[in-house]
């Protein structure tokens, strides 16, 4: 039982860094219509950023993350200006392919800057664990479970309860509409952007700490934020963090009750057999509006 | 005229590659294969995605399959190559109808996703299944094609056969473009609603086109596979996929030429730019995307520069979906 209660922890921790990456794929997709192939990627440059700020130039943590988010904010507005901006009238199978166009592009960037040899990015809090009924938890890992849902709760409060955040969703509804109602859509749309990529870079500056930060983990983590948004269903916040925390358990506990090596075949299953029984998910839009 | 203009091309590929494999060295003969086999690939793609607008990010795991399936058959029951390839054909094409029906209803990036997570799930077992395809370490020591007893081991005894079988798919790919199923298939891809409601049966040929793109993705497998004589989980990963769909997109989708075009080119590209180093893949990235951008068409699209307007300006129906 104790084993379980650890397991489960982790589960939650791991499934709220994809819940938060599954966001900010989806915060962008429901204003801008983009399918994000390079949002694994975004989260790679969070961690990575982080790894620039505390281990590089030996910032203290509270400056390191600070830095580390303006640079994903900076990044989120470069990737407005420069993918975002040629592709936006392109047919969406174009955008789909430029953006993974784009992650192989910055996978490769990160590669020539900060070489393939994996990095230890600590946590502040690294090492420290609580025992809870014989269980023995990191501190980590709860703190990533604290974040994510703190995370949720600005994202919900920002969406629903500022006139930013009610005219950002007024895009997602209709552009033409909101221009319309004199709101500034492109600012808007760029806040996407730099919405989405903060929500990435947190979920990177989380990540790192359970995973070495690697320039090659981008690809694993936007497998399990598509598999958590097509569980959660597409453009749902919800969803998005329902999936990404049931992707997260369902790696954790997979592997240790049933089989590590094909963990992975577990969420990617429950994926494909969400698509064709259900592919609205569990929250999602109407299929037929979109795609 | 447009079988003229096919058969024009098919002699070019046969010309153009036999000559080559008189002058070229060995190790770009190497090369030549793999482009040309990608080729095969490509122009399969063409099929799904060109002509009919699946965008599949899971073509190498159906090339995978078809290598797969012969490399086993060849290694462990002592088949011939020549027996093999058709028996993996029909696994990737049962294959593809099987796991077609259910995914073909899916579109857009509904459709890429469940394609994306095929290619994984596809990498997944073929590193695990150990018993039948040796995991991670692969399956070596496949048998080379033999013609009248005499293996095809030689970099130009094997361009030879891979020519061939460019030629028989470029040959069937344009009967298909040119007949009346290639245009439905044109015609579902512009504008499904508009297509059903003049009476095709629109779930029937893009399952036709899957297929078809499928059968061509195992013949290039079958080549692949006794061409290295080694095969690997990784040969197939999704990037992979990526890539085959990069080279239609940079020679230019819906053309067989260009599916050709970009094939050589992304093949020898790695190459040229060899001095680069591990710069190359950035390079490849900005590449694709500036071509998507400023080039939709690809490098046939250029084409439109060089030709003189002949007749009343040509509409694009192609350009019209969004």
């Amino acid at each position: 039982m104790a084993d379980f209660f650890q397991l489960a922890i982790n589960g939650f921790a791991i499934g709220g860094v994809y819940a938060l990456a599954a966001m900010g794929f989806v915060i962008v997709y429901e204003t801008t219509g983009v399918v994000n192939f390079a949002a694994g990627q975004f989260v790679m440059f969070g961690t990575f950023a982080g790894v620039a700020a505390l281990v590089n130039a030996h910032l203290p943590w509270p400056i390191a993350y600070g830095v580390a988010l303006l640079a994903m904010a900076a990044f989120g507005i470069a990737f407005f200006a420069l993918v975002y901006r040629p592709l936006r009238a392109s047919p969406a199978v174009t955008v789909i392919i430029g953006t993974v166009a784009v992650s192989i592009i910055m996978q490769n960037a990160a590669l020539l800057t900060f070489g393939s040899w994996p990095v230890r990015l600590a946590s502040p809090i690294e090492g420290m664990t609580v025992e809870l009924g014989g269980a023995v938890i990191s501190v980590h890992a709860l703190m990533t479970v604290g974040m994510t849902a703190l995370l949720v709760a600005c994202l919900w409060v920002l969406l629903h309860r500022t006139s930013f955040g009610i005219g950002m969703r007024a895009v997602a509804q209709d552009v033409q509409a909101a221009k319309l109602m004199g709101l500034k859509v492109n600012r808007l749309l760029a806040m996407s952007w730099v919405l989405g990529a903060l929500l990435a870079g947190a979920a990177g500056l989380l990540l790192g700490p359970m995973w070495f930060a690697d320039v090659n983990m981008g690809d694993p983590v936007a497998l399990k934020a598509f598999a958590a948004t097509i569980i959660g269903g597409f453009g749902s916040l919800p969803g998005a963090v329902l999936g990404g925390i049931f992707v997260g358990l369902s790696e954790v506990l997979g592997a240790s009750y049933i089989s590590s090596a094909y963990k992975d075949l577990i969420s990617f299953g429950i994926m494909i057999g969400f698509l064709f029984v259900r592919p609205q998910g569990l929250f999602g839009e109407k299929i037929q509006d979109r795609g | 005229m447009s079988i003229f203009r096919s058969s024009v091309l098919v002699i070019c590929i046969l010309a153009i590659g036999g000559s080559l494999s008189l002058v070229l060295p060995e190790y770009h003969l190497r090369l030549l294969n793999l482009a040309v086999i990608s080729a095969v690939s490509v122009v399969g793609l063409n099929i799904a995605f060109g002509y009919t607008g699946l965008i599949s990010l899971g073509h190498a795991a159906f090339v995978g399959l078809g290598a797969y399936v012969l490399a086993i058959l060849t290694t462990r029951s002592g088949v011939s190559p020549w027996l093999a390839m058709p028996a993996a054909i029909a696994v990737a094409v049962v294959f593809a109808m099987v796991i077609g029906l259910p995914l073909l209803r899916l579109k857009g990036h509904y459709l890429a996703l469940a394609t994306l997570g095929l290619n994984v799930s596809f990498v997944i077992i073929t590193s695990n299944w150990l018993d039948l395809t040796g995991g991670t370490n692969g399956i070596s020591r496949i048998p080379p094609f033999e013609v009248l007893s005499y293996p095809l081991t030689s970099e130009r005894g094997f361009l030879w056969l891979a020519l061939l079988s460019l030629a028989i798919v470029v040959l069937l790919a344009s009967f298909l473009h040119h007949s009346r199923y290639g245009r439905a298939l044109i015609a579902v891809r512009d504008d499904e609603l508009a297509s059903e409601m003049t009476g095709l049966d629109t779930p029937r040929l893009k399952l036709l086109a899957f297929t078809l793109s499928a059968a061509c993705a195992a013949l290039a497998g079958c080549l692949f596979a006794c061409h290295v004589r080694f095969i690997s989980p990784e040969d197939f990963s999704y990037t992979n996929s990526i890539t085959y769909l990069a080279m239609l997109i940079v020679g230019g989708e819906s053309s067989i030429g260009g599916a050709i075009l970009g094939a050589v080119l992304l093949t020898f590209l790695p190459e040229w730019l060899r001095f680069l180093g591990n710069a190359y893949l950035a390079l490849f990235g900005i590449l694709v995307f500036v071509v998507l951008v400023f080039l939709p068409s690809g490098i046939m699209g250029l084409r439109s520069f060089f030709r003189l307007p002949s007749r009343a300006p040509v509409a694009k129906p192609a350009e019209a979906k969004s």
